[in-house]
């Protein structure tokens, strides 16, 4: 496993030229290119905030825009990522027939070139937060410890999602309409705060809040990048994420990592004769 | 120490052709317990192992099938060994992945670092060389466009360039390199012996044999995963070559003798009139064309043609420059006077080579009445390397009227034998003799 880790060290400037590949193809032939990576959340963001404000006032949230931001971004970094690790190895066949190189290059450095895109648009989300009058308090310190978590989390599950592609080539397929659901079933447009405690489905009591986090680790990512950037619904300023909370959500990402580590590691000997 | 160090590996592919492919057969098959999908096993490689010491130029020969492309994709670690263990000390050049990385979208300049990076190597160690692969891929123009733009000779021409400029240890090479033009191909070529004569290990997996000759002073034979032979590169290649014929002889042996039984059953009095002169268990078949043409009159019929070779054997491939004999068996229902015994050989294209009869040699036979053989002997057999079809037929004396013709219908293969020759159609038998001018006495060279 070390030697492994190594050896992934001694390749790490073919993950940088991967990512600056995948930077380079996507704005290249676009002076916009870069704005167009900023379009989705953007228009996603108008569209809620035209729901949400517009057509059904009643559930409005201070701020909405700055609100939605903070979760939008997070949520598009995990999903694109998804997209793009799927299909990392399958695609890259004619590399992985031909060449030796450490295979989980591949799913991470797709990782890593939407995580370069998160950073991009960072100033932009700044420039909202400050548009809206959100404060910038002392907890944005926290930020990068946040985003190295949902880095961890994100690398683990795209090798699972990478080498389960292998084996069963319909798994971007389900991972696209998982994603749809996933998208729904987190606190992204919607505040954790309006999910009851608790709540009686089909005779059993169940908490209801509780399951959302345990049961979905980007609620809790999603949830830490919000309370940090943009405070809470009730107008409190940003604050750092309860202690406990986010220990647990630190535990559950490096969990994934190790268990998609390890199955990665396990299943990619036979990648050169699967793709 | 050896820079390669192959101990006892093995390779086993699972084929299971009913596994499930995705999600959705997995749910379906669910269903339909019944059949589970059944394992089926094949050996690539079985308990293979050798060193390569830094320097040496090894090639690796045998059929298609034999394990040469696992055993190098073994050494370049895309696939791994089943058991057995591998070490590879040293960078590694494969060029069997030419072009593997480049992005369409990108120049030649960004694809050349791209590509050094899967290769393992640094940007600073990819800048110093960067000029002599430009320079060699003769792209100096265009390093500047995106790969999409480039012709495909272009393109393979960078990749090559950036392949084999990465000062690697050890280099490996599958099939031989059909990479742009003539011109270009010779520089590729040149290369490879110049990296081989600066002390670079060179793995060459080649179904060439000339190739492999001019490259490698050792060779390793594969034959279905085993390793057959090991050692210098002109000993087993020509072991090599023997046992090609061996087979491809016992197989047309095996598939005559089926042909033979089927007869046999057909025609069980057939046998009853043969001589008692024949070698072995009778003549012996070239393999019967199935298309031949046939004709006459059948008074007198031509039974079987076989082809013998200098032990007596039957055989349907024979050697260039070995004794051969072609034994005609003929059954005649009446008594023929002075008749004549034709063959024809014809090139498998067609061309005629030769057209030789019993009465053009001045052999009279007086008459012919019931079975017997006639028996046409080359003392040596000037055909080269190829497939040729036989006509053997039965006519008058005068060659006017015909009792039984078979047009093109038994085919035989020849080999290369003691015969050196390789070009055109036959050896004529000769020597070769050099006088230097400023020698009075005329030497005679051999």
């Amino acid at each position: 496993m070390l030697a492994r880790l190594a050896e992934l060290l001694r390749y790490r400037e073919l993950i940088e030229n991967l990512v600056m590949r995948d930077l380079k193809v996507r704005y290249k032939g676009s002076v916009l290119g870069f704005l167009w990576s900023l379009l989705n959340p953007l228009l996603l963001m108008g569209v809620f905030t035209v729901v949400f404000t517009l057509l059904a006032p009643n559930t409005a949230i201070p701020k909405f825009p700055a609100f939605l931001l903070c979760a939008l971004l997070p949520w598009n970094f995990f999903s694109s990522s998804m997209v793009g690790a799927v299909h990392s190895i399958v695609g890259n066949g004619h590399l992985i027939k031909k060449v030796y190189f450490p295979r989980e290059i591949l799913p991470i450095s797709v990782v890593m070139s939407s995580f370069v895109n998160l950073l991009l648009a960072l100033p932009v989300l700044f420039l909202f937060l400050a548009l809206f009058r959100v404060p910038f308090t002392i907890w944005l310190v926290y930020l990068p410890v946040i985003m190295a978590v949902q880095v961890v989390f994100v690398i683990g599950v795209a090798l699972l999602l990478a080498t389960l592609n292998v084996y069963y080539r319909d798994t971007a397929v389900i991972l696209e309409v998982l994603l749809q659901a996933w998208f729904f079933l987190t606190p992204i447009f919607y505040p954790a705060e309006i999910v009851p405690e608790w709540r009686t489905i089909l005779g059993i009591e169940l908490p209801v809040r509780r399951l959302t986090y345990i049961l979905n680790p980007m609620a809790s990512i999603v949830a830490s990048y919000r309370s940090v950037l943009y405070g809470f619904t009730n107008g409190s300023p940003p604050a750092p994420p309860a202690w406990d909370f986010f220990s647990r959500t630190v535990v559950t990402a490096i969990v994934c990592l190790l268990v998609g580590y390890a199955v990665f590691v396990r299943h990619s000997r036979r990648f050169g004769e699967e793709v | 120490m050896a820079i390669i160090q192959v101990d006892r590996i093995s390779k086993r592919f699972d084929l299971q052709p009913n596994r499930p492919r995705s999600f959705q057969e997995l749910v379906l098959n669910g269903f339909r317990r019944g059949r589970r999908a059944r394992k089926e096993e094949f050996w690539a490689l079985r308990d293979v192992s050798f060193a390569v010491e830094p320097g040496e130029n090894l090639g690796i020969i045998g059929a298609n099938g034999s394990g040469k492309s696992t055993c190098l994709k073994l050494l370049t670690r895309i696939i791994e060994p089943t058991s057995g263990s591998l070490a590879v000390n040293g960078r590694v050049a494969a060029l069997l992945e030419l072009g593997a990385g480049f992005h369409p979208e990108l120049t030649g300049r960004d694809n050349i670092f791209l590509s050094g990076s899967v290769l393992g190597l640094s940007r600073r160690e990819m800048r110093r060389r960067f000029d002599e692969i430009v320079a060699f891929a003769e792209l100096e123009r265009f390093v500047d466009i995106p790969v999409k733009f480039y012709s495909s000779g272009m393109y393979v021409r960078l990749a090559f360039a950036t392949a084999i400029n990465v000062s690697a240890d050890i280099l490996l090479v599958d099939e031989v390199l059909a990479v742009g033009d003539q011109s270009f191909q010779n520089k590729c070529l040149g290369r490879i012996h110049q990296l081989r004569a600066s002390g670079t290990t060179i793995v060459f997996v080649s179904h060439s044999l000339d190739a492999v000759r001019s490259l490698c002073d050792r060779v390793l034979w594969l034959d279905e995963g085993r390793l057959c032979g090991d050692g210098l590169a002109e000993p087993i290649i020509r072991r090599y070559l023997q046992h090609v014929h061996d087979r491809a002889e016992s197989e047309a042996m095996a598939h005559l003798r089926i042909r033979r039984e089927a007869a046999a059953d057909d025609a069980p009095s057939q046998d009853n009139g043969r001589e008692t002169t024949d070698v072995t268990d009778g003549p012996a078949h070239p393999r019967r064309v199935p298309n031949g043409q046939r004709w006459g009159s059948c008074e007198a019929e031509i039974l079987d043609v076989a082809i013998q070779g200098a032990d007596g054997g039957e055989r349907y491939i024979a050697a260039s420059g070995e004794p051969m004999r072609i034994v005609i068996a003929y059954r005649a229902h009446r008594r023929i006077e002075h008749p004549m015994f034709g063959l024809a050989i014809h090139r498998d294209d067609g061309l005629q080579i030769s057209g030789p009869n019993n009465v053009f040699s001045n052999c009279d036979i007086p008459f012919i009445e019931g079975a017997g053989h006639v028996t046409y002997a080359i003392d040596m057999l000037p055909l080269l390397e190829g497939t040729y079809l036989l006509t053997a037929a039965i006519h008058d004396a005068k060659g006017e009227y015909t009792y039984d013709y078979h047009g093109q219908s038994w085919s035989f293969r020849v080999v290369r034998g003691e015969v050196g020759e390789r070009y055109g159609i036959v050896y004529m038998p000769s020597r070769w003799e050099h006088t230097p001018s400023a020698v009075i006495e005329p030497q005679e060279a051999n």
